[in-house]
C-alpha cells in the first residue's frame, strides 16, 4: 500500500489538464454503468441475500486493477474486489488475459471475507487492448459446509474455488460448473446466482465499451485519471482540516464463540499529519480460533470505510483516488489479516467495530463529525427445517434486523437502521417471510430505553419475536451483547445485542453470549432477536427537559428512565414536565 | 355512491392540469373536433379560480361541457410539504414500529449524519390493536370490536383527524380490516378512514403501511380540494362528470377520488404518457418514450406496443427518504435536470443540477437576481432561445445576465469560452437526461434505439434531438401544444381500476377454479366501481396479469397474461409467457425450472370515446414565407469538435402547414417553447401538425 501511495501521489501532481466536461460526462457514465449492473444483478438473483439483502458490489477498474467505481452497495466490499482483480491480474499474467475470459474465485484470503463470496471477473477489450475490468462480487446463499454451529478451519466451511477461469475464450468450464453443483445444497439456486452475475459482468462490459466508443479511449482514460486525481485532492484538503495528532482507541468483542466469555481486544492508532492519515491495526487481537477472522483486505476496507466516512462520505464514485492519503498498517495474522487456514465465516462482524473504533479514537480531534458507537453486528440469524407444506428442505432469513445508531454532536441517532458495513441492504418483509416460511413474527418493534442517553440520545433498536409453526432449527451468531455500544463526551452507552428462546412457553434469557449456535424448536416455541440501541453524546443532564418530556410521549424513553438517567419528571397522563421536580433532581 | 349517469347534449370535454406554476387547459369540442388550450399561473391559495381563468383563457365555459377532467398536484404536494391531516394508524399488535423501521437500509452509506424517512404519523398515533391473522388468511387471534370502539373514543380525544388502519396479512383476509373500519366509520362519522386492503391487497407490510397512511395523510384535503371544484364548477353551469387522473393515466369518479386520494399522486406526469399513447395510435407507432422536461426535472415514460408501461409501487420523496407506496402507477423515471438546474464547480468538478433555480429567482437570464448560471441561460448564450421570443414575446430575456453568470461562475475558473462553458453545460444535462430514458427502457430489457422520442413540456423540444442522438434513437415528434401536453392527454383517458392480490403459489399447484375465483372478484369490484361511475364507457376491457418467479427467487416480475390462458387452462402457455418475459427483462430465462406465482393483477378500463385529432392545412415542401421569422447565430457542435456559431433560420410553427419540410439546423418557435434542429435534422409537419423529425436525416 505505502509504495502504491507514493506513485499515486507523483501522478497527482504531475495531472494534465483534461476537459472538464468530458470528464463530468464520464464521470456520470462510470457511475450509470456500475448502477445498471447492479440493477440486473438483483433482479437474476435468486437468493435473498442478494435481492433483498443487497449482499454484493458491482464493480469497474482500471487495467491495473484500480477501482473507477463500485456500486453503491456494500462498504465492507470497497476494497475486497480490487484486491482480488489484481491477484488474478497476478495469477494470469496481464499477457495471458484474454476476450472471452471470465475469472472466478472465492478464495477468502483474497477476497478477505467469507467462502460465500464468489467474485466474477470479466475483462474488458477495447479495440484488441485490455480497457479494464468488471467484477462482481455476490453472497451465494449456501457453498457447502455446516449449516449451523461453529467452524475452525477454512476445510470445514465449503468448497474452495481457486483463482480460476468460469469461461476460457467463450468457452465455459463445465467441469467447475460440475465440481460447483456437487458441492451446493441447492445447485439450481446456485446456479441461478451464478447467471446473475455472469449477466451484470456482461453488462459492465457492454456499457463500458459504448462509454469508450462514444468518448474515445484516450479521453475516457484521461477522465478517469481526472476523477480519481480530483478525489484524492479531495480526501487530502478534508485531512488537512484534522489537527496533526496521534489518536487511540480500545474496544472489546465478547468471544470469538468457542472461549466464551474471553473478550477479544481491538485497538487502533490513527496518525494524523498534514493532509494524511495512518490507521494502525497492530494491535488489533491476533487471528481467533472461532469463525470470526477476515483477510487482510478486510483490514485494509475498516480504514478505507472509517476515512471515507470522515473526509469524503458523499463524493461518487467511490475510487481509489479517495484512499492515496490514507496508510494503513495491518501486519499479517491479526483478526482482520488472518493466514490461512483460520476459519472465516462470521468474517463481517468484528469490522464494523473496528471502523467504530476508528471514530472513537477520532472523538478527540473531530468531536463534530464522528458518531457514537453503533449496534455493530448483522443480526441476521437463520433458520432450517423442513416446510410441512411441501416436504421441502428450506433455509430461511429475514436479512439483517437493524439496529440503533450512535448520536453526533448536534443530533440524536438514528433508531432501527442497518449497520456501518452494509449500506442500501434491505430486511425482507415479515409477510413475505410468513408466506415462504412455517413461521409466525409475534413482534417487530422498536426497543424501548435502548438508546444510549445523552445530551442526544442514542438510537432504538429492533426487537423480532418469531414463532414456529413446525420444528425449526435457529443459528445465531452474535456479538456485542456484552460490550455494548459506547457513548460519547459522557453520554451513556446504548443496550446490548440479545436472543432469547422461548421453549415450551418459559423463555429463556441466560445465554452467556448472543450465539446460540444450534437450538432446535419445536412447534410454538420462538426465537427472540434483539438489536442494541446507539450509544449518546453529551451528558444526560444537559438534554433539555423538553426533549426528554417528547421522548416519554413518544415512547422512546420509559417515565422511568426519563427520571433516572435524565433526571427528568414527566407526568404519565399530561407528558408535561413536573419543573420544579426536575430541578431539584437536576440540581 | 352511485351517481346519475350523465345525459347531456353539452358538448365540450374540458381537461384541467394543474402543476407548481401554470394551470394548463385544454378543451375538446366533440362537434366541431376542435382542440382549444389555455394556460394560467396556478393560484396555490384559490386553486379553482386558477382553473376558470383558464378556462376562460381557451374561450371556453362550464355550462356547454359535459366531462370535467382534472388532474392536480396536491395530493403530491401535501406529502412533500407535509401539511396533511393529524392521522393516526391502528395496526397489528407488535407491530406498531413497522411503518417507522421501514426496510432498514441506508443508501447514504458512508455519511454518519445519514437521515432515515420521517413518518407521516408520529409514534404517539400510532395504536395496536389485538388481532392476527396468518399467512394463509387463517384467524390466531381474533378482533375485539370493543378494543377498536375504545380505541376511536381515544383517537377522538386526541382530535385525530384522519386514521389509516394496517392489519398483518390483509390480503390473505381482510375480514379483520373491513370490521375494523365499520365500527370507526360508524362511531366517527366525521372522521377519514382508509383501510390497506381497500388500496393494496399484496403482501410487503411496510410499504402497504405507507401506502394507507398517506391516503388517510392527504384524504380530508383532497376530499376538501374535490368538493370544493365540484360545487364551483356545478354552480358555474356545469351539469356533467367530474373525473380524476389516476397515477395510471386513468380515470376515476371524483368521488372515489375523495376517498382512494392517494391514486391521484402522479396524475400529471401520467397524462402526459396517456398523451404520448394517444400520439402513438394515431400515428401508428409501437414503441415510445414519453419525454417530459420542465423547469427542475427530466421524466421519462414508457409506451411498449401501444400500451403505457405501468409499476406496482413508486417512491415518493427522495430515495433515502422516500416513503413508498404501493399502487399501480404510470412507470416514470425522473432525473433532476430540467431548464432551471444550476450549473456549479464542485470540488473542481462540473456539475449540472439537481439543484434548480426554481421560478424565483429563475436563470439569471430571468434578471429577477438569480446570478448562477442555469440550462436556461446556456440555451440562451448558444442562440437556441431567442432573447426576445421568450413566452411568445411576453418577457424579455437578459443576455448579458447570463453571460456574466456563465463566464464568472464556470468559464473563468475553468479558463475557457462562455461558449465551450454553455455548450459544456448542454452536453452534462443531455447525457444525465440521456441515462435517465435509457434506464426505463434497459431496466425493462427493451432497447431505446427502437423507440421513438415524444418530447414535451417546456424545455422538452429544446433538448429532444441531442437527448435522441445520444441514445441512438432516430425519429423525434414534438407534439402540438408541448407545454400544454399533460392537459392534452386528459382527454384520452379511460376509466381505470386496477386490483392486486397476494397469491402465493406454485404455478403447478395453482388450480384455475381458484385462480379464476380471485381474478373475478377482482374484477366484479371494476366492473361495479365502473357502474358507480356517472359516464358510460363505450365498452369494458379486462387485462389480467400475474407477479411470478422461479422457484426460490425473491423478486418477481409482472407477466401479461392472454385471456386465452384461462379459457384453455393452459398452464403451460402461463409458464411460457412468463419465461418469455424473464428473457426479455433480465436476458436469462429457465424453461426447464418451476414457476411460482405471488400475485394476481387485474385490470378493468372502461374505454371513452376518444377526440379524433383534428388535422391541419396541407401546404407546400417549403414552407411560406409568413412562418419564416429571422435568423440569428446558434452554436452547434459535433463532439469532440469545436463548434461553432451558424447563421440559423427562425420559423413560427404557427405558420406552418402539413408537409412543410425544414432541413437543420434551424429553430421552430412557438409560444412556450422551442424545437432545436441540428444540422442534418430533417423536420417534417405531419397531418396533425406534429413535427416529425428524422434525427441526423434519417440514416
Amino acid at each position: 500500500m505505502a509504495k502504491a501511495k507514493k506513485k499515486a501521489t507523483k501522478r497527482a501532481s504531475s495531472r494534465r489538464v483534461v476537459d472538464p466536461v468530458v470528464t463530468e460526462i464520464v464521470r456520470n457514465g462510470v457511475i450509470a454503468v456500475t448502477e445498471e449492473m447492479k440493477t440486473n444483478l438483483m433482479r437474476t438473483a435468486y437468493n435473498i441475500i442478494i435481492y433483498e439483502a443487497l449482499d454484493f458490489t458491482t464493480g469497474l477498474f482500471t487495467p491495473e486493477g484500480e477501482t473507477v467505481s463500485i456500486g453503491i452497495g456494500l462498504p465492507m466490499f470497497i476494497r475486497g474486489m480490487a484486491e482480488t482483480v489484481k491477484a488474478k491480474i497476478a495469477h494470469f499474467g496481464r499477457d495471458n488475459i484474454k476476450p472471452g475470459d471470465i475469472y472466478v474465485t472465492n478464495d477468502a484470503y483474497i477476497t478477505g471475507s467469507h467462502l460465500n463470496h464468489m467474485t466474477f471477473t470479466l475483462p474488458i477489450f477495447h479495440k484488441g487492448k485490455l480497457a479494464g475490468f468488471s467484477c462482481c462480487m455476490g453472497h451465494w446463499l449456501d457453498i457447502g459446509g455446516p449449516i449451523g454451529g461453529m467452524t475452525t478451519d477454512i476445510f470445514s466451511e465449503g468448497l474452495q474455488v481457486p483463482i480460476v477461469k468460469y469461461q476460457d475464450r467463450g468457452v465455459i468450464n463445465q467441469t467447475l460448473v460440475d465440481i460447483i453443483r456437487q458441492n451446493v445444497r441447492i445447485p439450481s439456486r446456485a446456479m441461478g446466482d451464478l447467471r446473475a452475475q455472469i449477466t451484470a459482468v456482461k453488462t459492465g462490459e457492454r456499457r463500458y465499451l459504448q462509454l469508450l466508443e462514444r468518448y474515445g479511449a484516450d479521453a475516457v482514460r484521461d477522465a478517469i485519471r481526472a476523477i480519481m486525481d480530483r478525489a484524492e485532492v479531495s480526501a487530502r484538503t478534508r485531512t488537512k482540516t484534522i489537527p496533526d495528532g496521534i489518536y487511540e482507541a480500545e474496544s472489546f468483542m465478547d468471544d470469538d464463540g468457542l472461549e466464551v466469555g474471553k473478550r477479544v481486544p481491538i485497538r487502533v492508532r490513527v496518525t494524523v499529519k498534514g493532509e494524511e492519515m495512518t490507521v494502525d491495526l497492530s494491535d488489533v487481537s491476533r487471528q481467533v480460533r472461532g469463525f470470526y477472522n477476515s483477510g487482510i483486505t478486510t483490514g485494509y476496507a475498516c480504514a478505507q470505510v472509517a476515512y471515507k466516512c470522515l473526509t469524503s462520505p458523499t463524493d461518487y464514485p467511490i475510487n481509489d483516488g479517495s484512499f492515496r492519503s490514507l496508510k494503513v498498517i495491518v501486519p499479517p495474522g491479526r483478526v482482520v489479516s488472518a493466514t490461512r487456514p483460520a476459519p472465516m465465516r462470521w468474517w463481517m462482524t468484528y469490522p464494523m467495530t473496528i471502523v467504530d473504533t476508528i471514530f472513537k479514537a477520532m472523538t478527540a480531534a473531530i468531536p463534530d463529525r464522528v458518531i457514537a458507537g453503533h449496534h455493530a453486528d448483522l443480526l441476521a440469524p437463520t433458520f432450517h427445517g423442513v416446510n410441512p407444506r411441501r416436504s421441502e428442505f428450506f433455509i430461511g432469513s429475514f436479512g439483517p434486523l437493524g439496529g440503533g445508531w450512535g448520536a453526533k454532536h448536534n443530533e440524536d441517532g438514528v433508531s432501527g437502521t442497518v449497520c456501518i458495513n452494509d449500506g442500501d441492504t434491505h430486511n425482507s418483509p415479515n409477510e413475505q417471510a410468513e408466506a415462504k416460511f412455517p413461521i409466525v413474527v409475534e413482534r417487530f418493534a422498536l426497543v424501548e430505553n435502548s438508546g444510549g442517553a445523552g445530551r442526544h440520545r442514542g438510537g432504538l433498536g429492533i426487537v423480532r419475536d418469531v414463532r414456529a409453526r413446525s420444528p425449526i432449527t435457529v443459528n445465531t451468531q452474535i456479538d456485542r451483547a456484552h460490550c455494548r455500544p459506547w457513548g460519547l463526551d459522557d453520554g451513556l452507552d446504548g443496550s446490548g445485542n440479545k436472543v432469547e428462546l422461548r421453549i415450551g412457553g418459559q423463555w429463556k434469557t441466560d445465554f452467556p453470549n448472543a450465539k446460540v449456535l444450534v437450538a432446535h424448536l419445536k412447534e410454538g416455541d420462538a426465537f427472540r432477536i434483539q438489536s442494541g440501541g446507539g450509544g449518546g453524546y453529551g451528558a444526560p443532564l444537559e438534554r433539555p427537559a423538553e426533549e426528554v418530556a417528547e421522548d416519554v410521549r413518544q415512547g422512546y424513553v420509559g417515565i422511568a428512565d426519563a427520571r433516572e438517567l435524565y433526571r427528568v419528571v414527566v407526568d404519565p397522563v399530561t407528558f408535561a414536565v413536573d419543573a420544579e421536580a426536575t430541578a431539584k433532581l437536576r440540581a | 355512491m352511485k351517481r346519475p349517469k350523465t345525459a347531456t347534449n353539452a358538448n365540450l370535454r374540458l381537461a384541467a392540469d394543474i402543476g407548481g406554476t401554470f394551470t394548463d387547459i385544454a378543451v375538446f369540442d366533440e362537434r366541431t373536433g376542435k382542440l382549444t388550450f389555455g394556460k394560467a399561473l396556478s393560484t396555490p391559495e384559490h386553486l379553482v379560480e386558477g382553473i376558470s381563468a383558464g378556462v376562460e383563457k381557451a374561450g371556453s365555459d362550464y355550462r356547454s361541457a359535459g366531462l370535467f377532467l382534472h388532474g392536480s398536484t396536491i395530493a403530491i404536494n401535501t406529502i412533500l410539504e407535509r401539511t396533511g391531516a393529524r392521522t393516526a394508524l391502528v395496526i397489528t399488535e407488535g407491530f406498531r414500529d413497522v411503518y417507522e423501521i421501514g426496510r432498514i437500509n441506508r443508501p447514504d452509506a458512508y455519511n454518519l449524519f445519514f437521515r432515515k424517512h420521517v413518518p407521516l404519523v408520529e409514534r404517539a398515533l400510532r395504536f395496536e390493536a389485538h388481532e392476527r391473522v396468518l399467512a394463509d388468511g387463517e384467524i390466531d387471534k381474533p378482533l375485539d370490536e370493543d378494543e377498536i370502539a375504545a380505541l376511536g373514543r381515544k383517537l377522538d380525544s386526541l382530535g385525530v383527524e384522519a386514521t389509516a388502519i394496517l392489519f398483518l396479512n390483509c390480503y390473505a383476509n381482510p375480514e379483520h380490516e373491513a370490521r375494523a373500519r365499520a365500527v370507526l366509520e360508524r362511531n366517527h362519522p366525521g372522521m377519514f378512514i382508509s383501510a390497506s386492503h381497500e388500496l393494496s391487497q399484496e403482501y410487503r407490510e411496510f410499504e402497504r403501511c405507507s401506502t394507507v397512511v398517506a391516503n388517510a395523510y392527504i384524504g380530508p384535503k383532497v376530499r376538501r380540494y374535490i368538493g370544493e371544484i365540484d360545487a364551483h364548477i356545478r354552480s358555474a353551469g356545469f351539469h356533467g362528470s367530474f373525473l380524476i387522473v389516476q397515477s395510471t393515466g386513468g380515470l376515476y369518479e371524483s368521488e372515489q377520488a375523495q376517498s382512494q386520494c392517494v391514486r391521484m399522486l402522479e396524475s400529471g406526469p401520467a397524462a402526459g404518457v396517456i398523451g404520448t399513447q394517444a400520439l402513438c395510435r394515431t400515428l401508428k407507432l409501437d414503441n415510445a418514450i414519453a419525454f417530459d422536461m420542465g423547469g427542475t426535472t427530466a421524466k421519462a415514460g414508457v409506451i411498449y406496443k401501444g400500451e403505457a408501461l405501468t409499476t406496482g409501487q413508486a417512491l415518493i420523496g427522495g430515495y433515502d427518504k422516500a416513503l413508498p407506496v404501493q399502487i399501480a402507477m404510470m412507470d416514470i423515471f425522473e432525473v433532476g435536470t430540467g431548464g432551471g438546474s444550476i450549473a456549479r464547480i464542485e470540488d473542481g468538478a462540473l456539475r449540472v443540477g439537481p439543484q434548480s433555480a426554481g421560478a424565483a429567482p429563475g436563470p439569471a437570464c430571468y434578471g429577477l437576481g438569480g446570478a448562477e448560471p442555469t440550462v436556461t441561460d446556456a440555451n440562451l448564450v448558444l442562440g437556441r432561445l431567442g432573447a426576445d421570443r421568450f413566452l411568445g414575446g411576453e418577457m424579455a430575456l437578459d443576455v448579458d445576465a447570463a453571460t456574466r453568470a456563465l463566464k464568472t461562475r464556470i468559464a473563468d475558473p475553468f479558463t475557457m469560452s462562455v461558449t465551450a462553458a454553455a455548450d459544456g453545460i448542454l452536453r452534462i444535462a443531455v447525457t444525465a437526461m440521456s441515462y435517465a430514458v435509457k434506464g426505463v427502457t434497459t431496466e425493462r430489457g427493451l432497447d431505446a434505439g427502437d423507440f421513438a422520442l415524444v418530447a414535451y413540456g417546456g424545455a422538452g423540444p429544446l433538448h429532444a434531438v441531442q437527448v435522441a442522438r445520444e441514445i441512438g434513437i432516430r425519429k423525434v415528434i414534438i407534439p402540438g401544444a408541448p407545454g400544454v401536453f399533460s392537459a392534452f392527454g386528459m382527454l384520452f383517458s379511460d376509466l381505470r381500476y386496477d386490483y392486486v392480490r397476494t397469491w402465493y403459489t406454485r404455478l403447478d399447484d395453482a388450480g384455475f377454479d381458484d385462480m379464476e375465483a380471485v381474478y373475478t372478484a377482482l374484477e366484479d369490484q371494476g366492473r361495479q366501481a365502473i357502474a358507480s361511475t356517472s359516464v358510460t364507457p363505450s365498452r369494458i376491457v379486462i387485462k389480467r396479469a400475474a407477479d411470478m418467479r422461479y422457484v426460490g427467487q425473491e423478486h418477481a416480475v409482472t407477466v401479461d397474461l392472454p385471456m386465452s390462458v384461462f379459457t384453455r387452462q393452459d398452464r403451460k402457455a402461463i409458464k411460457r409467457h412468463f419465461d418469455e418475459m424473464h428473457l426479455l427483462r433480465y436476458g436469462t430465462s429457465a424453461p426447464d425450472e418451476r414457476a411460482e406465482i405471488v400475485s394476481l393483477r387485474s385490470t378493468v378500463t372502461g374505454l371513452m370515446r376518444k377526440p379524433p385529432q383534428e388535422t391541419i392545412a396541407r401546404g407546400p415542401k417549403t414552407p411560406t414565407k409568413n412562418a419564416f421569422t429571422g435568423r440569428r447565430k446558434v452554436y452547434f457542435a459535433e463532439d469532440g469538435k469545436a463548434g461553432k456559431f451558424i447563421d440559423t433560420p427562425t420559423w413560427r410553427r404557427a405558420d406552418l402547414r402539413a408537409g412543410n419540410r425544414i432541413t437543420g439546423p434551424a429553430l421552430v418557435e412557438e409560444h412556450a417553447s422551442t424545437t432545436v434542429l441540428l444540422p442534418e435534422d430533417v423536420m417534417t409537419m405531419d397531418a396533425y401538425g406534429n413535427l416529425v423529425i428524422a434525427v441526423g436525416g434519417g440514416r
